[in-house]
């Protein structure tokens, strides 16, 4: 049987993948950034090896255009290609789908009651290949299968908070389901706070995600009611992605621990986050 | 906790110095998102690096639109319906980063910007709501 052991979270912004790309992690302005991934990076290796990752991400306008907005959308192709989002795409290897689970939670979520988009080709971004590049670091394959979950947290509106931890909870039953002896991670990703439009651009609230951050330890569940108007006054127009970490969230279950946490301010127009959490009940 | 539509998009507005793309923008931007999406395309930069009034002249988009791209009015763009992470293709292509286009739409210099990040970013104080000023 499949199970969710723990979940992480962990912001995505484009330049932290660059910054490897190029080889520039060891500079004086993102060492600090990168020093916070360290513990994760070891324990991810060893203890915390998972089998396969569902990992909840936003598309940027690369895979989906002006064409087709699905508000949840699961990957069930075998493999995704990174895209090229304007600089050509990055230097990363390819990602390995796990299409029996994901055609699995897709199932399952579509009678939960959750409309799923199945998506089969699919290309992936920086959302998705930078938290990959911040957990296991430089490699040549990654360590294990991914199923990509694209929610859209680009037009309005996204999916509420409330909403979105709902279907946490109930990837948590459909992982349950699968047959396969699995060791299931969920990783919520983007925030934390940032905006990247308008003369308020460059806002961040350190309080506030910290506060988040706090939040999300321990059997407290009132993150799942905090309005969207509240993501954007408080943490930028971009700050909306926390909604994602709310699906990681409701699937570790009624009560969480918390392993490690990171938050440094500023990787590029950003305030990045780190988190991992163990499911405790 | 569900929302009314008209309430929920007036609150959208009422956020100081920010565009929250909406379907309104959305719908009037379509074109506008559609071109910088085929920025993705290597042969497509490269013809429109070669001719830029050439290649917007292709897309079915209002003069203020093609002249807001041409001029890089990145605020101008997103009152248009641009979106900015559609945009981002427009910049990257111009071999800018995020921090160098998005300072440009704050008033500030890039330096100015960037040391404002460093030092811990803009504060949300009094930039919370228009109709509050908080």
């Amino acid at each position: 049987m499949a199970r969710i052991t723990h979940g992480i979270a962990s912001s995505h912004v484009p330049a932290i993948g660059a910054a490897m790309d190029l080889g520039k992690a060891g500079e004086d302005y993102w060492q600090p950034v990168f020093a916070g991934y360290e513990w994760t990076r070891r324990w991810i290796r060893d203890a915390g090896k998972p089998d396969v990752v569902i990992l909840v991400y936003n598309d940027h306008a690369s895979a989906f255009d002006m064409n087709i907005i699905p508000t949840f959308a699961i990957g069930a192709g075998e493999k995704f290609a990174p895209c090229d989002e304007g600089w050509g795409p990055r230097p990363v290897p390819v990602v390995q789908g796990h299409p029996d689970l994901a055609w699995h939670l897709a199932q399952c979520l579509i009678l939960d009651e959750f409309d799923m988009t199945i998506i089969s080709a699919l290309e992936v971004d920086h959302g998705l290949t930078v938290p990959l590049s911040l957990m296991f670091g430089k490699v040549d394959a990654w360590p294990c299968p991914v199923v990509p979950l694209a929610v859209n947290v680009v037009t309005y509106p996204p999916p509420s908070g409330n909403r979105c931890w709902a279907l946490g909870e109930a990837m948590r039953r459909a992982v349950t389901s699968f047959p396969d002896n699995l060791n299931v991670q969920v990783w919520g990703t983007g925030g934390m706070s940032h905006q990247l439009q308008g003369p308020r651009a460059g806002l961040i609230n350190a309080e506030w995600d910290n506060r988040f951050l706090d939040r999300l330890v321990g059997d407290a569940d009132e993150l799942r009611h905090i309005p969207h108007i509240e993501y954007l006054r408080e943490t930028g127009s971009e700050g909306i992605e926390m909604v994602m970490w709310l699906i990681m969230r409701g699937a570790l279950g009624k009560k969480t621990r918390c392993l490690h946490r990171h938050y440094h301010v500023p990787a590029s127009n950003t305030a990045v986050g780190h988190i991992v959490l163990e499911s405790v009940a | 906790m569900k929302q009314n539509i008209h309430d929920y998009l007036a609150e959208l507005e009422d956020i100081p110095g920010t565009r929250v793309y909406t379907a309104q923008r959305a719908r009037k931007g379509y074109w506008m998102n559609q071109f910088a999406m085929s920025l993705m395309q290597d042969e497509n930069r490269a013809r429109w690096k070669a001719d830029e009034k050439a290649y917007l002249a292709d897309w079915p988009m209002s003069d203020e639109q093609r002249q807001s791209i041409l001029d890089r009015d990145y605020n101008r763009m997103l009152d248009l319906g641009g979106n900015i992470y559609f945009l981002a293709k427009v910049f990257a292509t111009d071999g800018l980063s995020f921090v160098q286009a998005v300072s440009t739409m704050t008033g500030m210099s890039v330096a100015d910007y960037q040391a404002m990040m460093l030092a811990g970013g803009r504060s949300p104080e009094g930039l919370r709501s228009k109709s509050s000023g908080n």
